[in-house]
């Protein structure tokens, strides 16, 4: 009998990511609770350093690895780096605990019943809820697993490696639990039901063709036309779960309430790292294993992009919150983004990439300014809260200008420049009309995205302004890192242009 | 082995399961449905490994379990969370997510 | 056939001494009703909706049954290993023990937090 080889070096990012989350398990077991939270930020920090190195290390690696299970490739090792990046930058978020007087985002004791004289006692003692950092660590080490997942049975365990922490992180809020804990259900419901739909679709590839594994999958497809209808169906019910995780329409209702309801650094997290490692799956699944059959799932994707931009922009006009403005203009983005993955080129592969790398940057920072605006009950998260916010704080102001300039895709930005490349190569692929609906989306995007600047700007504050907090040195890094990635890929975006160029060959 | 009978019956399971998730209140029995719908899987799974005459339909239907429990584990953690709160404590914030 | 009479025979008496139980009890038993009877069972705590007010509630039994679903699904990967473990050897060993180190991982953090405290 013959074992597998293990690809120790290859799968290094993975192996220091989830082993020090296994360790962060053991800290929670056996340190003293004074001393858990420097230890588990420390670990956190030096796993997600480590994992980035080692990604870096293995950079230009083409091969696959575990007997066909897992990929290590250009735009696996791409998206496993920018995962990490954004995790790093979302850590800073979740440790911050300067902005909230009582201690950081997360309730005391999330067992404890909101409103309980436990409850109360717990934060009086100023206790830390530091189970948070294993669980981040292990939704980041399912998410390095799921871009590099080349067979279906691992991309469904990856899946729920990410998720299942994501569930638990959504309803730890410190203020507003009971929001929080609702936000969590939805999202645990919603999110199970996506894994059965994903789930089905695999069960039915496999009695397709006789393998979950890509290759086998791609093969048989190309080798033999018939029991299309098992084909079909199994494409539609994986493609189905694969939406929901990006919340492309019609699968998007849950976002808006998740992501309000979550504390604001996992909404950070959850908005930029699920969308890059959701993406990085879809992308793998439909070009390697399904590229075959690109002609019967490419008509259906075109319909639920412009679905998703168009549906997206539009109700983002009507919102009052400024998280769940962002939600649906989150939903506006996946739409540009399955623009990309419709487009089934390498040039369309490099932009995603692209596109997802500074999107998220972008995403954390806003969500990072999002969680200094507050009152005395915590965020402030209505646009009346903001009004005339730029007289109190111009750094705030022009910080989330101009994120909200480049998620809108003006020059000069790094959003402009995702959004060029994805529709030039959408353009190429033959979907003009498509493009020009999008850029018709992007414009109504853009005014709701201007209609917050001029809110923050150009009107006077009322007393119902919030007030903007000073934060520590971890939320402005994360704000900083925003702004210059913004910044820097918008005026200057050729290097890394670049590297998604020169990574974006899946291996077969 | 003709396999159509386990995956039409699979295939109802899995649409009993769907639709319970959508149109039942009660956050366990949703919870329930979907463990179905996991179920239903397995047995296409299984089905199918028997047609193809290879194992790995049967070796996947082990780590499905395997995820199956663990998001019973997580979801029990939640709905419980829930449960008390709602059972016990003023709903103090009336702001409650739409829908 | 022989082997089986032996069975047979417990599985009739049990079957028996059941229907005995049952109908016996309610011909001899004493009726005293409290609200104790008539009350939900719930694993012998009290029913749930007591802590109004913000009181605490017992959690143990949840911690119970999640830690079972966790231990007794490991048996899934451990029955398959156990029946071909010549044949997979030194990897399938290492493999599986590396697979019982994750799983004491939990284990210890439940143990130490409290989870395995019955009061």
């Amino acid at each position: 009998m013959t074992f597998p080889e293990i690809a120790w070096v290859q799968l290094t990012p993975v192996i220091i990511m989830l082993g020090a989350a296994a360790i962060g398990v053991l800290v929670e077991a056996f340190a003293p609770r004074t001393s858990r939270r420097p230890i588990q930020m420390f670990l956190t920090f030096a796993a997600l350093i480590a994992a980035f190195v080692m990604v870096v290390i293995n950079a230009g690696t083409f091969e696959v690895i575990m007997d066909g299970a897992m990929a290590v490739d250009g735009p696996a090792l791409f998206l496993q780096g920018s995962i990490l990046l954004i995790g790093m930058v979302a850590a800073l978020l979740i440790s911050e605990r300067t902005i909230d007087p009582s201690g950081d985002a997360f309730a005391a004791r999330a067992s404890a019943m909101p409103g309980s004289l436990d409850e109360r006692q717990f934060t009086a003692r100023g206790y830390f809820q530091t189970e948070v950092w294993p669980l981040f660590m292990f939704s980041v080490g399912g998410m390095l697993v799921f871009v590099a997942a080349n067979d279906l049975l691992v991309m469904f365990v990856a899946l729920e490696i990410m998720s299942l922490p994501l569930y638990l992180l959504a309803g730890m809020a410190r203020r507003r639990r009971l929001l929080s804990q609702e936000a969590a259900l939805k999202y645990f419901v919603l999110g199970a039901f996506s894994s059965a739909f994903f789930l089905f679709g695999t069960a039915l590839l496999y009695g397709y063709s006789g393998t979950v594994s890509f290759t086998g999958i791609q093969a048989h497809i190309t080798a033999q036309p018939q029991m299309l209808g098992l084909l079909l169906a199994g494409i539609a019910f994986l493609v189905v779960g694969l939406l929901f995780k990006v919340s492309a329409v019609p699968f998007h209702a849950w976002a808006p309430d998740v992501y309000q309801g979550s504390p604001t650094p996992i909404t950070a997290f959850m908005a930029a790292a699920v969308k890059v490692a959701a993406f990085g799956a879809m992308l793998r699944v439909m070009y390697v294993a399904l590229g075959g059959a690109v002609w019967d799932w490419r008509p259906v994707f075109w319909v639920i992009a412009a679905l998703t931009f168009f549906v997206g922009s539009i109700i983002a006009l009507a919102q009052t919150d400024i998280k769940r403005m962002l939600a649906y203009s989150s939903i506006a983005h996946a739409g540009f983004l399955l623009l990309g993955v419709a487009s089934v080129s390498r040039e369309a592969l490099a932009a995603t990439m692209f596109y997802l790398v500074t999107y998220g940057l972008a995403t954390v920072g806003a969500f990072g300014l999002i969680s200094l605006v507050r009152n005395e009950s915590g965020e402030a998260t209505s646009l009346d809260a903001w009004r005339g916010i730029g007289k109190k704080s111009p750094a705030v102001a022009g910080a989330f200008s101009l994120f909200l300039l480049s998620f809108a895709g003006i020059p000069l930005t790094a959003g402009f420049v995702g959004k060029f490349s994805i529709f030039a190569s959408a353009a190429a692929a033959g979907s003009v009309w498509l493009v020009f609906l999008a850029v018709l989306a992007s414009a109504i995007a853009a005014f709701f995205y201007v209609r917050v600047i001029v809110v923050m700007y150009f009107s006077e504050p009322t007393e119902k302004t919030a007030d903007v907090v000073m934060p520590s040195w971890a939320t402005t890094g994360a704000i900083v890192v925003g702004v210059a990635v913004t910044i820097a890929l918008g005026v200057f975006p050729q290097p890394v242009l670049d590297l998604a160029m020169s990574a974006n060959i899946f291996v077969h | 082995m003709d396999p159509v009978a386990y995956v039409i019956l699979a295939t109802i399971l899995f649409c009993i399961g769907a639709v319970g998730v959508l149109v039942r209140r009660n956050a366990i029995v949703v919870f329930m449905s979907v463990e179905m719908m996991l179920n239903a899987c397995n047995l296409t799974f299984v089905a199918f490994a028997q047609m193809h005459g290879n194992l790995d339909g049967q070796m996947i239907a082990f780590f499905v379990m395997i995820v199956a429990a663990a998001e019973v584990v997580v979801g029990l953690a939640i709905i419980m969370t829930i449960f008390r709160t709602r059972r016990s404590a003023s709903i103090d914030e009336p702001s409650l997510l739409r829908n | 056939m022989n082997v089986y009479i032996p069975i047979l025979t417990m599985a009739g008496l049990g079957g028996l001494f059941a229907l005995f139980s049952i109908s016996i009890a309610p011909i001899t038993g004493p009726k005293r009703y409290n609200r104790a009877k008539v009350d939900a069972y719930e694993c012998g705590i009290d029913p749930t909706p007591q802590p109004i007010g913000g009181g605490r509630f017992p959690v143990k039994y949840y911690l119970t049954a999640m830690m079972f679903i966790i231990f007794d699904i490991e048996i899934v990967f451990l029955y398959p290993w156990a029946v071909y473990f010549d044949t997979l050897a030194l990897f399938g060993f290492l493999a599986v023990l590396l697979f019982i180190v994750n799983l004491t991982i939990p284990y210890v953090y439940e143990w130490r937090r409290g989870g395995l405290d019955w009061d």
